[in-house]
Order: structure tokens, then sequence, then C-alpha cells
């Protein structure tokens, strides 16, 4: 197994995710077999130079930041649930 | 009117001939759809009402003299492409009712020259996956036979197309979600370079990598949709400040001299026979056309499919970390903030979602950035300049688009890292940043199309696209019996 069970808990907490016993068990199996198959990738004998990167391509120049008008609040919050002009979350202080 | 296979330029000559109406055109196409797409599941959402009164507007501007190339052509939209108003699902059940309140750039500029919503297309979820079997709504089957996959992730838009359910529909394509489903389907995708096309709108899987593009009957229509789509966007700082061409331009134009490479490593193990077979035949034909083929190698294709995978899924966590259940989405439950997330992300997601959320935080993770991560961004400079050195002796590279034709549904299921070895002949073309445009150049015996990918530099979709159409002006397609 190329990854422990303590690892995968490491990683739902760290992605945000819960799996029951049943289905922590079936990911750690899928993602050893996926990690067996980036371990592939140490076998390339290379060193990452961040200073070619993203040099090959001219992007925009960052525009002025200049106050624009957004879009209307009570559409934005429209997706949102128990909204009344804010979003609602959970107590957050005990 | 007959719309089997019909072309943007066969539609927009009958609509500016008066042959048909704009509505009468898109009602067309609903009869079909609302016949063949019950069994096919290649919409998501059908938005009858909204064509009804696009087409109204785009009669409107033809009756006045005022129509574009697709004014009143009726398009399928991937269902990840933000369109103001309608729902926009990513195929996921974290977005099952989210509608957003803007409208992607792609989609301003579609509206610009008024052309017809018939629906949002397929796709797997949050366009992770190659066969659209990890949506949540709509599991699309292949056109060419209902037992297959139509590939992934946009293979809702290549089967709608295929099935003449549109005459053509806007992707996306982060490791190959334009290419594989159009060869699987038998139709003709391109990804544009990285930066020609805002991704405005476009939910987010990789940003590095995730490029809109079009879907359609042949590579003359994938110019039109170019022509139409492609430009720079103030509000994305990755669109690339460059002049954007008339894509038709070299379309029809002769291929003599022009030199293809085929990259050696394209062709060997892991690749069916028959799918190198019906390349190297295509290549044969350019090769009768005056085109030189030009032996080459791309070594890093090696370890391509662990870089892209490594670099795309960090992107993907980082990019889905945004979907809390608080803003919009799925929304769980929990007495706590804590809680409320992960209830909200564990049902919200899909398996294949999650999978690639911890893989990405694996490689990011304390302890493992270097030896994955950057690893991977340095595979990616190895890959660049692996395809910078063959572009110094030939004009496009020729490759197959997938290692096989459409495979049965289920065949993969449980198997994620088979799935991801799937990816290899289209992954690199993303880590390059390059065009790049599959059509189709064979079939096999059951009947199952066969594509092949010609990859361009930097920028020069016209050189691809005229490979692409003089291949295709020879060649015979066969639509699908449905």
């Amino acid at each position: 197994m190329a990854v422990d069970i303590d690892t995968i808990k490491h990683l739902c907490d760290l992605s945000k995710l819960d799996y029951d016993e049943e289905g922590m068990k079936k990911v750690m199996g899928e993602m050893s077999d996926i990690i067996d198959l980036m371990d592939e990738i140490k076998e390339f004998d290379l060193t990452y130079d961040d200073t070619k990167d993203g040099n090959e391509i001219c992007f925009s120049d960052t525009r002025e930041d200049v106050p624009e008008e957004s879009y209307p609040t009570e559409k934005l919050l429209s997706n949102a649930e128990n909204t009344d002009g804010c979003y609602v979350v959970p107590k957050v202080v005990e | 009117m007959d719309l089997k296979r019909a072309k943007i330029r066969d539609l927009r000559h009958a609509l500016d001939n008066k042959e048909i109406s704009a509505a009468e055109l898109c009602g067309e196409y609903f009869k079909k759809i609302d016949e063949i797409d019950p069994k096919l599941l290649s919409y998501i959402t059908v938005t009858k009402d909204e064509a009804m009164k696009a087409a109204e507007k785009a009669q409107k501007m033809i009756d006045e003299g005022k129509s574009t190339v697709l004014t009143g052509i009726p398009l399928a939209v991937k269902d990840n492409i933000c369109i103001d108003g309608v729902r926009t699902t990513c195929a996921s059940k974290m977005l099952e009712n989210f509608v957003p309140p803007y409208n992607a750039t792609v989609i301003d500029k579609l509206n610009e020259q008024g052309y017809v919503l018939l629906g949002r297309t397929s796709m797997d979820e949050f366009a992770m996956g190659g066969s659209t079997q990890t949506s949540a709504f709509a599991k699309t089957k292949n056109p060419y036979d209902l037992t297959c996959v139509p590939g992934g992730s946009s293979g809702g838009s290549a089967a709608a197309v295929s099935a003449s359910l549109a005459p053509a529909a806007l992707g996306s394509d982060t490791g190959g979600s334009i290419r594989q489903p159009s060869s699987f389907c038998g139709v003709t995708g391109i990804k544009p370079t990285y930066g020609r096309v805002s991704r405005y709108g476009l939910v987010a899987f990789a940003s590095s990598l995730d490029q809109i593009g079009p879907i359609c009957a042949d590579a003359r229509d994938c110019a039109i949709m170019l022509n139409a789509i492609c430009g720079h966007d103030r509000r994305d700082a990755t669109s690339a400040p460059v002049d954007v061409p008339d894509f038709t331009e070299k379309l029809g134009q002769p291929i003599k001299g022009l030199k293809i490479a085929l990259p050696k490593e394209f062709y060997a193990q892991g690749v069916d026979d028959i799918v190198k077979t019906a390349v190297m035949n295509a290549a044969k034909e350019l090769e009768k056309q005056g085109a030189v083929l030009v032996d080459c190698s791309i070594p890093g294709l090696k370890y391509a499919i662990p870089a892209y995978y490594l670099i795309a899924c960090a992107e993907a966590a980082s990019n889905l970390s945004r979907f809390d259940g608080i803003k919009y989405g799925f929304r769980g439950e929990g007495r706590t903030f804590e809680e409320l997330i992960r209830d909200s992300r564990s049902r919200g997601f899909g398996e294949e979602v999650k999978r690639r959320i911890l893989l990405g935080n694996y490689a990011l993770s304390s302890g493992y950035y270097d030896a994955y991560y950057k690893k991977a961004l340095a595979l990616k400079q190895e890959i660049i300049k692996e395809y910078n050195e063959v572009f110094e002796q030939a004009d496009v590279v020729l490759t197959p688009t997938a290692p096989t034709p459409a495979y049965k549904i289920g065949a993969q299921d449980n198997d994620p890292v088979k799935m991801y070895q799937a990816d290899i002949c289209t992954v690199t073309v993303n880590i390059a940043k390059l065009p790049g445009i599959s059509t189709t150049c064979g079939y096999t015996a059951e009947g199952l199309p066969i594509g092949m990918s010609i990859i361009g530099k930097r920028f020069d979709e016209q050189t691809i696209l005229q490979v692409a159409d003089a291949f295709e002006q020879g060649f015979e397609t066969i639509a699908p019996k449905l």
C-alpha cells in the first residue's frame, strides 16, 4: 500500500471530506494504486526551474484597479439558502 | 429539412434564403432531441422556452439583413459554461440547482451574433473523466453503439453533434476532453491554444490547462465557431492579448510541402493496432497530397500521465475548495462551520471528484510537494522543450487521439488507474498549451469511429484546421444509425 490509513485521514482533513469506514477502506486502495502510478515520475531526473515557467505566452497586463458596478446582491444571493440579505452560516462562536 | 450532420454553413444558407425560419429550425432540433435523446442522454437541460425567444430575436436580425454567421444557429453548450439564468450543473449534485448570475465571455460573444441555445450537454462531473459516466444526471451513450461510452468529459456535446441533435456545441478541454469524445463519436473538435479563448465563466477544473473549444461536424465549422469565440478578454488575466486571424483563411489551401511530424512514442505499445493503422493510413493520404512526413520523438510522453494528473489535481483541489455549501451549491448539514462544509462536500461531490481532490492535496502537502508537484512542473518544462524542438523541423504533429476506439460502458468502472492511462495521447497538448484538433480517420469493423489529432504551434490554429480540412475533403464519414 502506497498510503496508510493515517495519510488518508490527513488528506480528508485537508480536503474537508468524510468517508464512512467502508468508503475509507475503498478509497485507500484506490489512492494507493493512483499514487503508485504517480510514483513513476520519481524516475524522471530533472529539477524544476521556476525562472523558465510561464514566460512562453504573453498574458494580459494587470488591469487598472478601478471600482466598477458588480452583479446585483439579490442575484448573487439567489443560489444560497436561508438568506436574509446575508449568507447564513452555523454559529461560529461558542 | 434534413438535419443529418447538417453543417453550420448549410443552416446559414437555409436561414438566409428563407428556406426555414430560426424558430422552425430549432423546433426541428427539439423534435429530434425529444425522439432520440431519451436513449442517448446527451443533454442535461433542454432550453425550449429560451430557444424560442432567442429564435424570434434572431429572425428579426435576419429579416432586417443584420445577420452574422451564427445568427439563428442552434447550438448546445457543455454544462460547465455559465449562462445567466440557465441552470449550470457541471453534472454534479453539488451544483444541481445552481443558476449563474452572469454569462461566460464565450456566451456573451455568441449572444452578440444571435445564436440560439438548444440546451446544456452532459459531461463527466466537473469535467473529471473520459467517459461521461461520472455525470450525476445523464450518463451519455455513444451514438454509434449505445452500449459504449461517448468519451469525455465533453461526451454530451460530442454525442449531440454526432447524432445531429445540434449542429455544433461548445466543450472544454483540460486533458483531452474535447478531442477524445470527438474521436469516439466521429466528429471534429478543436482545443485552441491556451489563452486563445477566454475562460471567464468556465467553471474551473485546472486553471493552467482548461480551454473552451467547439465540437462540430467538420473542421470548416470549427473554424467558423472559433472566429466567434476567440479573442482577448480583460476579465481573464490568462487570455492572451494576441491578434485573432480569420480561422477560415487557410481552409482549402494545398498542404504541399507542409511537414507533418510523427512522434514514435505515440505509435508504441499501449495503442491499439487498429488505431495505429488508421492514423498511419491518414498520414499516407496527407503525404499523397504533398505533405512531408517527418519522424520525431517526444520522450517525455513516458511520464506525461503522472505529470498531468499531479498538476491538474493540485489545481482542482484548490479550485474546488470554493464549494463549501454556503454561497452556492449543495448545502449539507452540521452544527458547526466545519461540519457543514465537510458534509456539503462529502455528499455533494461524486467519487471521482473526491479522489482527485485527495490526490491534489497529497501532491501539495508538506513532505510531498517537491517529490510530486515540483517534479511534475519540471516535466511540463521538458515536454514544452521537446515540442519546441519538434516544431523546429515540422509544421504540425500527427498522433492518435485515443489509444482505443470507444469502449464498453462499465469497462473502466472502479479502475481509476486504467481511466487515467487512457488519456496518454491527449494530455501533453494541454501541458504544452498547444492547439490540437481531432478528426475521424477510420472506423472499426464494428463501425466505431477512430480519431487522429493534429497538433500545432502555439496560436497556429489555422494550420491544424487546414490539415484537418485537407484530410476531411477526401474522407467519407459515416453518420450513426439512430
